[in-house]
């Protein structure tokens, strides 16, 4: 029994070796989770979402400055800074989707904090100036937001996100695993 | 030496591990943030519902789908993670944290003594969860067709997910069956009491299909008596295998009445048997699928 006692475990283990082997246990496999798939196609259907809205926005131009009484002065400046606005935004969705289908942690943080500063804007709207969010508005938006933010911050995609497989990443790991 | 040495001892032994990194805090934050966000999304899609005449309820059914599968499941992660210990105490934890079914059954021997043990006693092994098998138990449910190699879902110990699992189906019905999941031990892990075991096992009979009680997720109902599922494993085995013997550790823990992670009942003696198989005579079985 002596024997047996010296190899028991500890009864409780440091909050550092916790916290590690909650992501270890997670990221076994390497086979990109559901989770940051889904994540991944949300915010690709964002950005395909802005380009449609460009291509509304071309359409409905010179009514909308119309009615908007921009000057003819003001019109090109206008019409451009809005356009390149929202290629900016779609373009970046896209280009956020494609790196945290390929493994990218930054993407996955920076893209996080946006929908939650989108969501806390909607919410505070909501809560504050009573401003309705329904099917007729603005529920897509906040659904699809609270959907990408759900999928990436689940454990799964966290821990995939964060072992080292980035293209880069990877190139490093196998660096490392040759000098070892 | 004295107090001072030793406590310099100490704080420098708890300053060496890593540090917590930003990222690590912006993530926990997101957790939380979206589990309160979900909750938030899941009100909003009920008073949309009521709002909507006949559409309501399809937006009902959105709702129910946030709820029980996103919202519910957040937060009760966030929680369990607070109260429910995280070292052995007999039972197993669902993928969101709540205790699941119990541990009670114990095995000796390795891993092909076993595959081949729970096969010659006509036992099936179970296919992993992926997509392609979870749209088949849908379907083989809703169509009640027999589907023998069903997943089963993913109970955690260890931290771990069961290594791989057992079952009988019942009457080519795929709402009923036996299983039992299996977890090898850590090297050099004793049980409460100091018997070392080579593998821990959690049997129950599925009764029929459901809610769950804490998620409102579709889900098996298990039978209360856990004990007779208990036995009918012990009883097919040793039937199957004339080398393979028992001995029970009687009131390994006490007897009690609970519930698992879909809120079905259970209740148990506290026996736990080990299942001795390491005299099974070594035959190169089936080669288990991976």
């Amino acid at each position: 029994m002596s024997g047996d006692s010296r190899r028991k475990r500890a009864a409780s283990e440091p909050v550092e070796v916790l916290v590690a082997s909650d992501d270890e246990t997670h990221a076994l496999s390497s086979a990109r989770p559901l989770a940051t798939t889904l994540g991944s196609l949300f915010v690709f259907g964002r950005g395909i979402a802005g380009l449609f809205w460009i291509g509304a926005f071309l359409l409905a131009w010179p009514a909308l400055a119309d009615e908007e009484h921009v000057t003819a002065d003001e019109r090109p400046f206008v019409f451009w800074l809005v356009l390149s606005i929202g290629v900016l935004a779609a373009l970046t969705s896209l280009v956020f989707a494609w790196s945290i289908w390929r493994g990218s942690n930054l993407a996955r943080v920076l893209v996080m904090c946006g929908v939650t500063l989108s969501t806390i804007t909607a919410a505070s709207s909501y809560f504050a100036n009573g401003e309705q969010i329904t099917i007729q508005t603005t529920l897509l938006t906040v659904s699809l937001d609270i959907l990408v933010l759900l999928a990436l911050s689940s454990r799964d995609a966290r821990a995939w996100a964060r072992q080292p497989r980035s293209a880069s990443a990877r190139r490093t790991n196998v660096k490392r695993s040759r000098k070892a | 030496m004295s107090t001072q040495t030793r406590r310099s001892e100490i704080e420098g032994a708890n300053a060496k591990p890593q540090r917590i990194s930003l990222l690590a805090v912006l993530d926990q934050f997101f957790f939380v943030f979206a589990g309160l966000a979900a909750v938030w999304l899941a009100w909003l899609l009920l008073r949309e519902s009521f709002q909507l005449g006949w559409w309501g309820i399809l937006v009902f059914v959105v709702f129910w789908g946030m709820l029980a599968y996103l919202a519910l499941p957040r937060i009760h992660r966030m929680l369990t993670a607070i109260y429910v210990p995280d070292y052995f105490i007999g039972r197993t934890r669902t993928s969101d944290g709540l205790l699941g079914d119990p541990i009670n059954l114990a095995l000796l021997g390795d891993e092909a003594a076993l595959h081949s043990a729970m096969q010659a006693a006509s036992w099936t092994r179970a296919d992993r969860v992926t997509l392609r098998t979870s749209w088949r138990i849908i379907t083989s449910t809703i169509t009640r067709r027999s589907y023998d190699e069903a997943p089963v879902s993913p109970l955690f110990l260890f931290g771990r997910m069961q290594d791989f699992a057992y079952q009988q189906e019942v009457a080519g019905n795929p709402a009923k069956r036996h299983h039992v999941r299996f977890w090898r031990t850590p090297d050099g892990w004793l049980l409460p009491g100091g018997t070392r075991v080579d593998w821990l096992a959690a049997g129950t009979f599925d009764r029929a299909v459901g809610f769950s009680l804490f998620t409102l997720q579709v889900t098996h109902k298990i039978d209360a008596d856990i004990d007779i599922e208990r036995d009918h494993i012990i009883a097919t085995v040793l039937q199957a295998n004339p080398a393979a013997a028992v001995t029970v550790l009687r009131d390994f823990s006490t007897g009690y009445h609970s519930r698992n992670g879909g809120g079905d009942t259970i209740r148990t003696d506290g026996d736990l048997p080990i299942l001795d198989l390491r005299a099974l005579p070594t035959v190169d079985a089936d080669e288990p699928r991976s």
